[in-house]
């Protein structure tokens, strides 16, 4: 009770609603206002409209006839599109050497096993600007040309740590007398793999797959680095147009980005609060 | 049938399956990267962006003092953004904290439902897209944005605030995003705190700011030391938010790297400035896991 009081009285309540209006006042604003038809000053209210979302998902609407626009709807699209190829890619490979990794480091013991858990967290300590820039060297030096497979394995290195650590800590939570119940009943190692061991580890791996996916779609930085000049994801298309300036759709776009990652992240904390 | 192998043979077997393609790619895409970047670093900049094989020191000599005579005379533009990066990551650090300290403590005594539902909503943000967040920042802040806009309804200013384009613009996009990446560390520390401890500096007649400073601040320590590590690193040589919400008048590290490589087509110098941003990584860990091992061996002695 005392220290319930202690901690209250500063309005400590009151200072973590402001905490949480802080993370999330900006998001609904921009949700509002993706619905403003206002098309020359995205922050004055002056009517509600869906035609930004019209427009970007690519339905005729008045503002199509304006030939600008059509070009850079036709552009999202092929960012939306290379974002998905690039995040499906690396989501796939990331997914089996992470998962490999991670098994290899709690199953065995070898020499060099600290150095491979220090590599393994590398790459999400570093900057990615480093890691961009590094990446970009290399490529450019053994010439490779940029472009989305210089991309996916550019995402690869980074994400297959994100991967490694969520089957990991899955790992590590597993009931191994299980395992010796299946060898002890006659089960080979293969079967018990199979049937014992993968079913555990599966709501782990989903779980690293879903994250990778999302972080690979969420890239900019190494992206922007590896990516060439042909080639454009939907992050590298959104930063582009906040340094040409802005157009009202990209409040459209991004609403539908938020929303998008929203229902994945939920669904993956869903899964995941729901095995323990 | 592999079966005439011994169980010893047949586990190395599986563990060079496992460990080999990994091995290869992490060798091959991140280990030779890094060490190609900083050979590079040590290179002369040959002309139209390729590089000389001979060693130069003088890339770095830009940044610290010792500039290549033949060329230029120092000048410490570069070492000046180099400091100003390391002052907005430092104060990225110190305002994550503030923002994030009260509100676990105040998360950590809720019940074990609102407690997750708080923990859901600060991560579930970690999750979306980090450019969307940030332009977010760029409508409510620039000149015709949402605060200018009602400041100038209702009265309070006539003319717009220049709030974008600023130092303190690029501070507050970066407490936005790293926020998350502050607040789980300190929520570890201040969840694991022991209270029978605080109550009984408060029973035995300490105040409140005295429990705080004697009893408080040193348990939830590490959680701060994690949480300061993992903002400043990113934030030092961050260039999403400056690009952003930096304008052109605020040049941090991020965007001189991304200047050298994207535009000035000098790879090595931008390489020297990029080992600049992971020697100071370096020694924040160093210093990290030295502080962490003298705390253990003052735990258990």
């Amino acid at each position: 009770m005392k220290i319930t009081r202690f901690l209250f009285r500063g309005g400590l309540i009151a200072y973590t609603m402001l905490f949480f209006a802080f993370i999330y006042i900006p998001l609904v604003l921009i949700a509002v206002y993706s619905f403003n038809s206002n098309p020359v000053n995205m922050m004055t209210w002056s009517g509600f409209t869906t035609e930004w979302y019209a427009q970007v998902l690519g339905f005729k609407t008045t503002i199509s006839e304006n030939a600008l626009y059509i070009e850079s709807t036709d552009q999202l699209v092929q960012a939306v599109w290379n974002s998905l190829i690039i995040a499906t890619s690396t989501t796939i490979i990331a997914t089996v050497f992470g998962t490999a990794i991670a098994i290899a480091l709690y199953r065995f013991a070898f020499f060099g096993k600290r150095f491979y858990r220090t590599v393994m967290f590398m790459p999400m300590l570093m900057p990615d600007i480093v890691l961009g820039i590094a990446l970009l060297i290399f490529f450019v030096n053994s010439g490779i040309t940029l472009g989305l497979k210089t991309i996916i394995i550019g995402q690869c290195t980074f994400l297959i740590s994100y991967v490694f650590i969520v089957v990991s800590a899955r790992l590590a939570g597993m009931d191994r007398t299980l395992e010796n119940a299946s060898a002890d009943l006659g089960a080979n190692e293969w079967v018990t793999f199979r049937k014992v061991v993968f079913p555990q580890l599966l709501p782990g791996i989903i779980g690293g797959a879903l994250l990778a996916f999302i972080i690979s779609m969420d890239d900019l930085v190494i992206t922007y680095f590896i990516a060439g000049v042909d080639v454009t994801t939907l992050p590298m298309f959104i930063f582009a147009m906040l340094r040409r300036g802005i157009k009202p759709e990209i409040n459209a776009i991004a609403v539908m980005m938020l929303t998008f990652s929203f229902v994945v992240a939920s669904l993956g904390l869903y899964l995941r609060s729901r095995q323990k | 049938m592999a079966s005439e192998m011994s169980l010893a043979g047949r586990r190395r077997v599986q563990l060079a399956l496992l460990l080999a393609p990994v091995t290869l790619f992490f060798a091959v895409f991140f280990l030779g990267p890094l060490a190609i970047m900083i050979v590079t670093s040590l290179l002369a900049p040959g002309l139209y962006g390729g590089v000389e094989w001979t060693y130069y020191p003088h890339n770095y000599g830009r940044i610290l003092g010792f500039a290549d005579p033949a060329f230029e005379v120092f000048d410490p533009v570069y070492l000046s953004i180099f400091l100003r990066s390391l002052k907005i990551a430092g104060f990225t650090v110190i305002a994550t904290m503030v923002v994030c300290y009260p509100a676990a403590f105040c998360i950590a005594r809720l019940s074990e439902r609102w407690r997750n539902f708080c923990l859901f909503l600060i991560t579930l943000p970690f999750f979306t897209s980090l450019i969307v967040r940030l332009f977010i920042w760029v409508l409510i802040l620039r000149q015709t944005g949402i605060v200018n806009e009602a400041l100038l309804a209702t009265g309070v200013i006539t003319r717009p605030l220049e709030l974008i384009y600023t130092d303190g613009a690029i501070v507050l996009g970066m407490v936005y995003i790293f926020i998350p990446f502050m607040f789980m560390p300190i929520y570890a520390s201040v969840e694991k705190l022991d209270w029978t401890l605080v109550r009984a500096s408060l029973d035995l007649g300490a105040g409140p700011v005295r429990t705080f400073v004697r009893i408080i601040l040193p348990l939830t320590a590490p959680g701060i030391a994690g949480g300061a590590i993992i903002v400043f690193i990113p934030a030092l040589g961050n260039f999403v938010v400056p690009a952003v919400l930096g304008g052109a008048k605020v040049m941090m590290l991020g965007n001189l790297i991304e200047q050298q490589f994207l535009s000035a087509r000098n790879w090595p110098f931008g390489s020297a400035l990029a080992m600049m941003v992971m020697s100071v990584m370096l020694v924040l860990l160093f210093i990290h896991v030295v502080a962490s091992g003298r705390r253990g061996a003052d735990a258990t002695n």
